[in-house]
């Protein structure tokens, strides 16, 4: 290894210093995932609960958007499990109650 | 012999309307079957089939009716209850046996026979939910929800794969330089031995990269934040107000390599955030004044401690790159006192934040979202920047009074962090000697030789005496 090359190379292999993943700096990231995911839940409760077909569908929409911002540090296994839920709260109003959503207007 | 006539008339007459009476032959009087009898006629007519049934039930409504009304028109009165009674009767009969005894008789047979209309009345189909096999039609809100979500799904595809395009082309473009730069370039951290190669996907929309083996600086750190293309929420919101690619750029410096001074030359909104947000730059560059600005382009504002350093920072290279890429330039920051943007949410913490010697760089990339793959190559001038800025900094040495400006002014944010949190240190040893009282008072309590108890608690009386005062 010729360290007296350092006039041209700047390379300095005996200086390594290995990769840290930054801690994870909390509120000042985007925290839109976790907004997402706590809504998404709310959201499919709710349609059960209330039997609101429009609950589960919104539900459906933020799990994804949700799984969509997610990091890759995060735990897939949540956004998993909250995709579900929303996806069996769409399918229990609709077995409770057959009929189409009426628009509002 | 007028009134033997007339009782004989008077006897006549009943007998000529008893006569009248009865359409079916039956009279009255003997009579408490004559209405019965009909009856039995229709109950045996039932025994038939219900449509063969309709004709003749027709017939005998209508006869009944028309021997019905002239009974009430002729008769007294006493005859007309009767009548009534009698088609009370029928019809109650009638019911009674619709209900119970037949089955499967239409709603229409029914009706007629009660006498309502002529005309079969008009079907009523009962209300039965709809159910999802048989009426598609009418589930269009449900079409509308999962065609929403098959293109936030499809839109989700093609961001993410565009974003992993940009990505890829970025590392293509800058390997080779990083090469010649960095002894390791990628590294994941992640397994014993430094690993090559590597850009780190954060997320879907952020992918980091790992440089280190240089002289003078520990690593160097590279995040590309893209947009969040995989998200259709905010490609839509950003139609609205468009945004840029990123590339921050963050060089960690060794401890000896840098001198003390704080510097940014940013575009002048970013820089009045960055002013308010950076604990460092708000407390050391808070003055606007006097700064040497060079030849930069107008565009961008410089924050500065130390105007000897800045100056130093701006030699030709630097303003010459400035000025090709200024749209380019989101901030640029130097410090040796980086410790992140104010924690607004919390305390002063009770120990200093700690600070780290860093250059800080980010570049805006393509055209306001429009980034395209030739876009990440123009970017190789802007790391080269970042190469030789790491050299300037290290060669830039403060003379005697800026390093004694530079000297004071760290001096004095010590200073101004130790006045904050002194309430909170007061409170902190108030607490540990709350502490260590009550850990004293339970001693004295489990001592069990009471000499050694009244020792006790004169040393610890004194004790008091001596640490209040």
């Amino acid at each position: 290894m010729s360290s007296h090359n350092s006039a041209n190379d700047p390379r300095r292999p005996n200086k390594i210093h290995r990769y840290t993943p930054p801690s994870s700096t909390g509120p000042l990231e985007d925290p839109t995932p976790e907004y997402m995911n706590l809504l998404g839940m709310i959201f499919s409760m709710f349609g059960l609960m209330m039997k609101v077909k429009w609950c589960a569908w919104a539900a459906v929409y933020c799990s994804f958007i949700s799984f969509a911002n997610s990091r890759a540090s995060e735990d897939a296994k949540q956004l998993l499990s909250s995709f579900m839920l929303s996806i069996s709260a769409v399918v229990m109003t609709y077995l409770q109650n057959p009929q189409p959503m009426t628009p509002p207007w | 012999m007028k009134a033997t006539i007339l009782l004989g008339l008077l006897l006549v007459l009943p007998s000529v309307w008893a006569g009248q009476a009865n359409p079916h032959g039956a009279d009255l009087d003997d009579n408490d079957f004559a209405e019965f009898e009909e009856i039995d006629e229709e109950e045996a007519a039932f025994e038939q089939p219900p449509q063969q049934q309709q004709q003749q039930q027709q017939q005998q409504q209508q006869q009944k009716q028309f021997g019905e009304q002239p009974k009430k028109v002729v008769m007294a009165p006493v005859d007309d209850d009767e009548e009534e009674d009698g088609v009370v009767e029928d019809e109650d009969e009638f019911e009674h046996l619709d209900d119970e005894e037949f089955e499967g008789i239409d709603q229409d047979t029914v009706n007629l026979r009660k006498g309502k209309d002529q005309t079969p009345p008009p079907l009523e189909i009962t209300k039965i939910p709809l159910h999802l096999r048989t009426n598609w039609d009418s589930f269009y809100l449900e079409m509308l929800m999962l065609a929403g979500l098959a293109v936030y799904f499809l839109n989700f595809i093609a961001g993410k794969t565009k974003n992993s395009k940009l990505a890829t082309a970025w590392f293509d473009a800058h390997k080779e330089l990083l090469h010649k730069e960095f002894s390791i370039v990628g590294d994941d951290g992640q397994s014993k031995e430094p690993t090559e190669n590597h850009l780190l996907k954060e997320s879907e929309h952020t992918y980091s990269l790992w440089c280190s083996g240089r002289v003078c600086c520990e690593g160097m750190l590279v995040e590309l934040k893209l947009l969040k293309r995989q998200d259709l929420i905010n490609t839509i919101s950003r139609m609205l107000s468009p945004k840029s690619d990123q590339i921050l750029i963050k060089v960690t410096m060794e401890e000896t390599e840098m001198d003390s001074f704080v510097f940014a030359v940013a575009q002048k909104k970013v820089a009045s955030k960055l002013l308010k947000e950076q604990t460092d730059l708000n407390f050391f560059c808070a003055e606007k004044k006097g700064i040497d600005k060079g030849n930069i382009p107008p565009s961008l504002q410089v924050l500065s401690e130390i105007g000897e350093a800045t100056s130093a920072v701006f030699d030709k290279t630097f303003c010459a790159v400035l000025n090709r890429y200024e749209s380019n330039i989101e901030f640029i920051h130097f410090s040796d006192q980086y410790s992140g943007p104010k924690q607004q949410d919390q305390d002063t913490p009770t120990t200093l934040p700690e600070t780290k010697k860093v250059l800080l760089f980010c570049f805006n990339v393509g055209d306001k979202g429009r980034t395209t793959v030739e876009d990440m190559d123009g970017m190789k001038e802007l790391l080269q920047l970042v190469i030789h800025c790491i050299d300037k900094v290290k060669r830039i040495k403060l003379t005697k009074e800026a390093k004694m400006k530079a000297e004071k002014n760290r001096q004095r944010m010590h200073e101004s962090y130790l006045k904050q949190t002194h309430s909170q240190r007061q409170e902190a040893a108030q607490l540990r000697r709350e502490e260590k009282r009550r850990t004293e008072k339970e001693r004295i309590m489990n001592e069990e030789d009471p000499d050694k108890q009244r020792k006790l608690e004169v040393g610890v009386a004194l004790f008091y005496l001596i640490f209040i005062f």
